[in-house]
């Protein structure tokens, strides 16, 4: 089309440009200046101006033409970098993010733990739309000296009420693993994050009804242990995740409620796979990311380790409520996974729960996604950006039954307790500098009885595009 | 009596409303008056008919131009362009409707004709009687470009016409004909509707080229009394078809609705709307009703001079035919 465009320009440039000069000469030819009646040599000239003058014209129509049947190519501060075909059905995206932090960890007086400087997150994430219903996404990790796929899906999107996704993503459960890991409002998730799957491989149909008023998901993967982020399975059990959220207020003060329920069930079975053995069991993780409980596992004979043995099943209800610069979020986990150790077995039952609140200062609208700031950092402008203030409580209980045959009272907790408060610094859309404090009380975890509480200071900076 | 009872059983397929729907008429340039008229007409008739609201949406270019957009994408409904080879392309590189489209629909899917005459200034200052007046020295000749236009597809092949049927004509006489009417052209726009903006509106020329409709509507409402026709001693019968894009009005679900409106093109109320907007009706009454406003002119068929469309767009205007011998810049 613009390739016709263009030529029809040209053509008409070069056409008229060939067609009056030969005019011209035809006239003069055999014809004196004087000879020329003088009304007829203005005619002559005027029609040529006008020529001339219609030639710009339909230069400029068919330049701007051309210019509206281009591809274009943007970065935007929202959603990075794109190139999209003119009639908008095929769109690249290239965005990404990073997180570099500073983690202190108070009272640890037997530097048993690293204060350190690291980055926690560095994904680049490709998004495509592929015609009218399709598209795909894929983002892994460079962070932390490793290469972790965390997503690689594609998307049919037959109509806003009924998608399909297939491929390796976050499954419908957690609350806040379901918030992008730029948009949670402390460095790291909550407690309840422990008990949910992470990444999982499979395909889901879901969809919002009635503008999301009802959101439904509902998946087959193959199943993965709390907070597990897989790239296969262990046996021919598929597990069923599913999860429906409802915001069911549209206008008014309640607005901003929404609350939801999510649920997985399956079958796994630990056991080896070759010479390496695979527990099919998780472990879970204090706000620092200090490993804090995990099954007993015996490095020399494998098999005397704690298996995963049938049934796992998770139900999570949750919510949030929005209002102006107000927002509260919390979600309760149970976990449930039949566990044997030898002739041992049990089902163990494992919850989690936490609440957190968050107040902008500087009055921008609290919600899922990061805000915009009303005034973004610019100095000169009197320009500072959003002001965050965020706490939290959450709790860990593992099942009692644990101990002490499928985890050792000595180095894993059977509880834990954490209190944090943090603020957050939205420069502008991209850039957020984040600093929380936590402290997390445990019940047992050490020889001596409790593990020692964690006071874990953290600063971020965060760059998304 | 087949398009009767179509005509009356589409609304049943739609009985009891629905929710609106939306067409997409992709048609050439100088129609964009025409269809206005005719959506209102249609959206009214096809409420009470069935209840539901239906709204079209038009696009209108050099109908060449407009049959390329539609193989690439552009969401056409029903097309109305202005030659039978325009959406043959369609139908063969956009495989976006059958072969046969042109046997769907009446008189070879075209519910209206239209021809080419000439369009001088008041007075005629140059005067102008006939087609070989075109290729004298001096006089400035308005027409689009036929790479692009359906209109000016059908002027070169009237002008070619005229050239064979003179006294020793043969095509060498015809295309030494062409070559001077189109020296003598200063300006080629796009479509149709370019050329007459640039002809009434700019001021440029001393002849247009036109479709009939174009030059009675610039007659009449463009410019009254600032324009004369004139009827060349030969002319040629333009069909300007329409159809049904199957696979686009399939997947928008809106092929009934589709077809009633092109099918209404042959009603009565159709017909006397095509006639209004200056296109010849294919219903005899009704053309007989308004044959005062067009002149009788000797009207040759692109089948019986050209051997048909493909033939004709091969020999002429296909890249490297005789049109691009012919326009040579600098010549």
């Amino acid at each position: 089309m613009s390739a016709v465009r263009h030529w029809v320009g040209g053509f008409i440039i070069v056409a008229g440009t060939a067609t009056v000069a030969p005019r011209v000469m035809a006239q003069q030819e055999g014809a004196t200046p004087d000879s020329v009646p003088l009304a007829a040599r203005v005619d002559e000239l005027e029609q040529q101006i006008l020529v001339l003058k219609r030639l710009r014209e339909l230069e400029a129509d068919s330049i701007a033409a051309a210019a509206k049947d281009k591809s274009t190519v943007t970065a935007s501060g929202k959603d990075g970098f794109s190139i999209k075909s003119a009639d908008g059905k095929y769109v690249l995206k290239l965005r990404g993010y990073a997180q570099a932090d500073g983690r202190f960890f108070g009272g640890d007086d037997s530097k048993a733990v690293p204060n350190t400087l690291f980055l926690r997150r560095a994904r680049p994430i490709l998004e495509a739309t592929v015609g009218k219903y399709f598209g795909f996404r894929i983002m892994p990790d460079f962070a932390q000296g490793q290469t972790v796929l965390f997503d690689a899906y594609g998307d049919v999107n037959l109509t806003p009420a009924f998608a399909v996704r297939l491929g390796k993503f976050k499954p419908p459960v957690g609350l806040e693993r379901l918030q992008s890991a730029t948009d949670v409002v402390f460095a790291e998730r909550g407690l309840p994050t422990n008990l949910v799957p992470n990444r999982d491989i499979g395909f889901q149909l879901g969809g919002d009804i009635h503008g999301g008023v009802l959101s439904y998901a509902v998946g087959v993967f193959n199943g993965v242990p709390d907070l597990g982020n897989g790239d296969g399975d262990l046996n021919d059990s598929k597990d069923l995740d599913a999860r429906v959220f409802l915001q069911p207020i549209t206008k008014g003060s309640l607005k901003g409620l929404g609350i939801g329920i999510a649920g997985t069930t399956g079958t796994e079975q630990g056991g080896l796979s070759g010479t390496t053995l695979s527990s099919g069991l998780p472990a879970y993780r204090s706000p620092g990311q200090q490993t804090v409980f995990r099954y007993r596992t015996d490095v020399a004979v494998p098999l005397n380790s704690v298996l995963a043995n049938g049934r796992r099943s998770r139900l999570v209800p949750q919510g949030y409520f929005y209002s102006g610069p107000f927002g509260i979020q919390s979600e309760y986990a149970v976990s449930r996974q039949e566990v044997r150790l030898g002739p041992s077995a049990a089902e163990l039952t494992h919850t989690a729960w936490q609440a957190s609140g968050s107040f902008f200062l500087t009055g921008e609208k609290a919600g899922f996604r990061s805000p915009t700031p009303k005034k973004v950092f610019d100095p000169s402008q009197k320009g500072f950006g959003a002001l965050e203030l965020v706490a939290r409580y959450g709790e860990l209980d593992v099942d009692d039954d644990a101990f002490p045959t499928f985890a050792s009272p000595t180095s894993a907790i059977t509880k834990e307790k954490s209190a944090g408060v943090g603020l957050n610094w939205y420069l502008n859309k991209q850039i957020k500098v984040a600093v929380n404090y936590e402290h997390t009380a445990f019940d047992g975890g050490a020889a001596d009885g409790d593990r020692k509480a964690e006071d874990f200071f953290v600063t971020r900076f965060q760059h998304s595009f | 009596m087949l398009l009767a009872l179509s005509i009356g059983a589409a609304p049943a397929v739609a009985q009891g409303g629905g929710k609106p729907v939306t067409l997409l008429n992709v048609s050439y340039d100088p129609t964009r008056e025409l269809y206005q008229d005719f959506n209102q007409q249609f959206a009214r008739y096809w409420k009470e008919k069935t209840g539901q609201d239906v709204t079209v949406r038009q696009s209108h270019g050099g109908s060449g131009k407009q049959a390329r957009a539609v193989i690439d994408g552009l969401g056409a409904d029903v097309v109305t362009l202005a030659l039978a080879y325009d959406i043959d392309q369609i139908a063969e590189k956009g495989e976006l409707l059958p072969a046969n489209w042109q046997s769907r629909l009446p008189d070879n899917s075209s519910p209206y004709t239209s021809t080419i005459v000439l369009l001088t200034r008041k007075g005629n200052p140059k005067g102008i009687k006939d087609w070989g007046d075109l290729g004298k020295p001096g006089v400035s000749v308005i027409t689009p470009n036929p790479k692009t236009s359906g209109g000016a597809r059908w002027n070169f092949l009237a002008a070619w016409a005229w050239a064979l049927r003179q006294s020793g004509g043969n095509e060498q006489t015809a295309k030494e004909f062409v070559t001077r009417l189109y020296r003598n052209v200063p300006v080629l726009d796009a479509g149709a509707r370019g050329s007459t903006t640039t002809f009434v509106e700019r001021g440029i020329g001393d002849v247009l080229i036109a479709w009939e409709n174009e030059a009675l509507l610039a007659m009449k409402e463009l410019g009254p009394g600032k324009f004369e026709i004139v009827a060349p001693s030969i002319s040629i019968l333009a069909e300007p078809p329409v159809a049904v894009v199957d696979r686009v009005a399939g997947k928008h679900g809106t092929k009934a609705v589709a077809q009633a409106y092109l099918e209404y093109l042959y009603t009565d109320a159709g017909q006397e709307i095509a006639a209004k907007h200056f296109y010849r009706p294919r219903n005899a009454a009704i053309a007989a009703k308004y044959r005062a406003q067009f002149p009788e002119l000797n009207l040759v068929t692109v089948n019986d001079v050209f051997g048909g469309w493909a033939k004709a767009q091969a020999q002429f205007f296909a890249d490297g035919a005789v049109f691009d011998q012919i326009y040579q810049p600098g010549r």
